[in-house]
């Protein structure tokens, strides 16, 4: 199928195994099930595809595992419309159409030697964590690395045994959190909105870069706290998540001013986000 | 001595190409409209009105599939849709502000990743455009950088002529193989006057200047004032020549169907909403401003042209009165 010149037609891929990571959250791992395809897909961290469940349509997830991971990929998604209803409703070994890769990526390279700090919040984490696990398997090449992660509640935390392992790990320094009133009575972690959490846990911005990725909401109120730690914007990047079809610069709705989030994204430095039609 | 093609051997140059199996599509009587259609003879050719709808649907369709799929014994298959069998095609009779869509749209639907579901049908078309004389009150194609004349787009160009019969100018190559696979259909004549166009209300524009003026005021009063009143239907975007905003989905069940591309609107409410909820263009002001910037701005930006043709059909269409080319104008007239 990939000698076609039809730019639409997706790769075939198996579900190899489903993980509920809250009660509405699921991840797939898939694994291509033409060989040459298997061999040649590789993506950089960061990157999308849109994901199709035949007979709904497609929809557009990062691909939330690592590119130094090979033989499979894994998409993390929630269950809100026709598509990822239609995606939860599939069981390991069906089928699922993957068009992809698309879209820039995080300048991994650039960020040897420095510290890194990730901060993300709710379903925002599996856009980051292809990264995380990216340089976490290239530990060496990177300085200290600290991860903010908050929830709304407990059970609304992605990737709970990811969690228990950075927590464990002594080369990660895991800020766990969830918004007031979401935690329970065993609860590890901080109780605050990443914001706050953030600027309490507060990293230094000494040869620092910042990823972050989150709603709006959290985004607006995390960039001030960042440049109060003395995050420079071209230290601080995010991913845009916005609503796709095509994925490739035609279909024209993730436009944000004059800026395709799928041709030009979706990784943006906070200097490049602040550069845009305020749209978001 | 100029060259000419009488009308009826314009009439006669359809129902040959109708016989070389070719899809010959021009304006034609359907119902109490004209719309673009697909001509089983020359007689059928109507070039009194200026068709309801846009020529655009000839490459990019309303709808159509982009792949199947099926189910069988629990293996999904998915199928190409086989583009070679889409028809050598000549749009016959489009005025300039329809004969120009394609030259504007093959810059989106060729960079970068090629969309060749409209890049098939763009190389198997021939566009024989005429000269404009049916223009209404609505019409403002002088002012987006076209004319009742201009030849962009057009293959094989037609001017009217007083007392009947066409001027012709093969424009591209297409043009001129045409005429030269029916050359006894062609010849000379003594000069005649072309018919006169019909005069526009609306001033040439310096599209460089509203460009400057969108490039400074994403935020500004002029976007509430204007789409205040707008219903978001679509309509405008719908039988826009240039509008190229497209949704894909799938028909069918589980088992077997087929995945479609079809048109969509950025007035549409839907258009950008998130799966959270949150949607960046949450009210119709925003959207519309989006339509604006779209055309006027984010395109040049991109691909250094002008997503309008000033065909005056959203005019035409709009069902609260929304006025395009008054907006540009308003937009024209401001000095910072």
């Amino acid at each position: 199928m990939c000698q076609s010149d039809n730019i639409y037609l997706p790769n075939l891929a198996t579900i190899e195994a489903i993980v509920d990571e809250t009660p509405d959250v699921r991840t797939l791992r898939l694994v291509f099930q033409d060989e040459a395809v298997r061999e040649s897909f590789s993506f950089r961290a960061g990157q999308f595809a849109e994901y199709s469940a035949f007979g709904s349509g497609e929809s557009t997830f990062c691909i939330a595992s690592p590119p130094t991971r090979k033989g499979y990929i894994e998409c993390c998604f929630r269950g809100v419309g026709r598509v990822t209803e239609a995606l939860r409703g599939l069981e390991v070994g069906d089928t699922v159409g993957v068009r992809g890769p698309y879209g820039n990526s995080f300048p991994i390279e650039k960020f040897y030697g420095k510290n890194l700090v990730f901060i993300a919040g709710g379903i925002a984490l599996p856009p980051l964590r292809t990264v995380i696990w990216n340089c976490l398997d290239l530990r060496e090449k990177f300085g200290d690395i600290t991860i903010v992660y908050g929830a709304r509640s407990e059970s609304d935390l992605v990737y709970k045994r990811e969690l228990a392992e950075w927590q464990e790990r002594d080369d990660v320094r895991l800020v766990k959190c969830v918004d007031p009133g979401g935690n329970g009575p065993d609860f590890d972690g901080k109780v605050g909105f990443v914001p706050h959490v953030l600027e309490e846990a507060a990293p230094s911005a000494e040869n620092t870069i910042a990823l972050v990725c989150g709603p709006p909401v959290m985004i607006k109120f995390t960039l001030p706290v960042l440049e109060r730690l003395g995050f420079s914007d071209d230290a601080i990047y995010t991913t845009l998540e916005n609503r796709m079809k095509c994925g490739v610069g035609k279909c024209g709705r993730c436009n944000v001013g004059n800026v395709y989030v799928c041709k030009d994204g979706p990784v943006f430095t906070a200097r490049e986000v602040k550069a845009m039609s305020q749209e978001f | 001595m100029p060259q000419i093609i009488t009308e009826a051997n314009l009439r006669n140059l359809i129902d040959l190409l109708v016989k070389e199996a070719k899809l010959v599509v021009g304006p034609k009587q359907a119902g109490s409209v004209v719309l673009y259609e697909p001509l089983a003879t020359g007689s059928e050719l109507n070039l009194d009105a200026l068709p309801r709808r846009s020529s655009k649907e000839l490459f990019f369709p309303v709808c159509e599939d982009i792949l199947t799929y099926r189910k069988e014994g629990g293996v999904t298959k998915v199928s190409d849709v086989d583009r070679s069998r889409f028809p050598e095609t000549v749009l016959i009779g489009a005025p300039p502000c329809d004969a120009s869509s394609p030259s504007i749209l093959d810059a989106v639907f060729s960079w970068d990743y090629h969309d060749e579901f409209y890049l098939e049908r763009r190389r198997k078309s021939t566009i024989i455009g005429i000269a404009c004389t049916k223009g209404d009150d609505a019409c403002f194609c002088s002012a987006v950088g076209l004319a009742p004349d201009a030849q962009q787009g057009s293959d094989l160009f037609l001017t009217p002529l007083k007392g009947g019969g066409f001027a012709y100018t093969a424009v591209t190559g297409k043009g001129e193989s045409l005429v030269a696979a029916h050359a006894g259909l062609f010849g000379n004549a003594p000069a005649a006057e072309p018919v006169e166009f019909p005069g526009q209300d609306t001033e040439k524009l310096d599209l460089a200047k509203i460009k400057n003026w969108l490039d400074r005021h994403f935020e500004d009063p002029l976007w509430e004032s204007i789409s205040d009143i707008c219903i978001g239907c679509g309509a405008c975007a719908f039988i826009c020549p240039a509008c190229h905003c497209f949704d894909i989905n799938d028909e069918g069940s589980a088992d077997n169907g087929s995945r479609r591309k079809h048109w969509d609107a950025c007035g549409f409410s839907k258009f950008t909403n998130h799966a959270s909820g949150h949607n960046p263009r949450d009210i119709q002001n925003k959207r519309y401003r989006n339509r604006i910037m779209h055309k006027f701005k984010y395109y040049d930006d991109k691909f250094g042209k002008t997503l309008c043709t000033g065909c005056g059909r959203c005019i035409r269409a709009c069902p609260v009165g929304i006025d395009i080319a008054e907006i540009i104008s308003t937009i024209h007239g401001k000095e910072d």
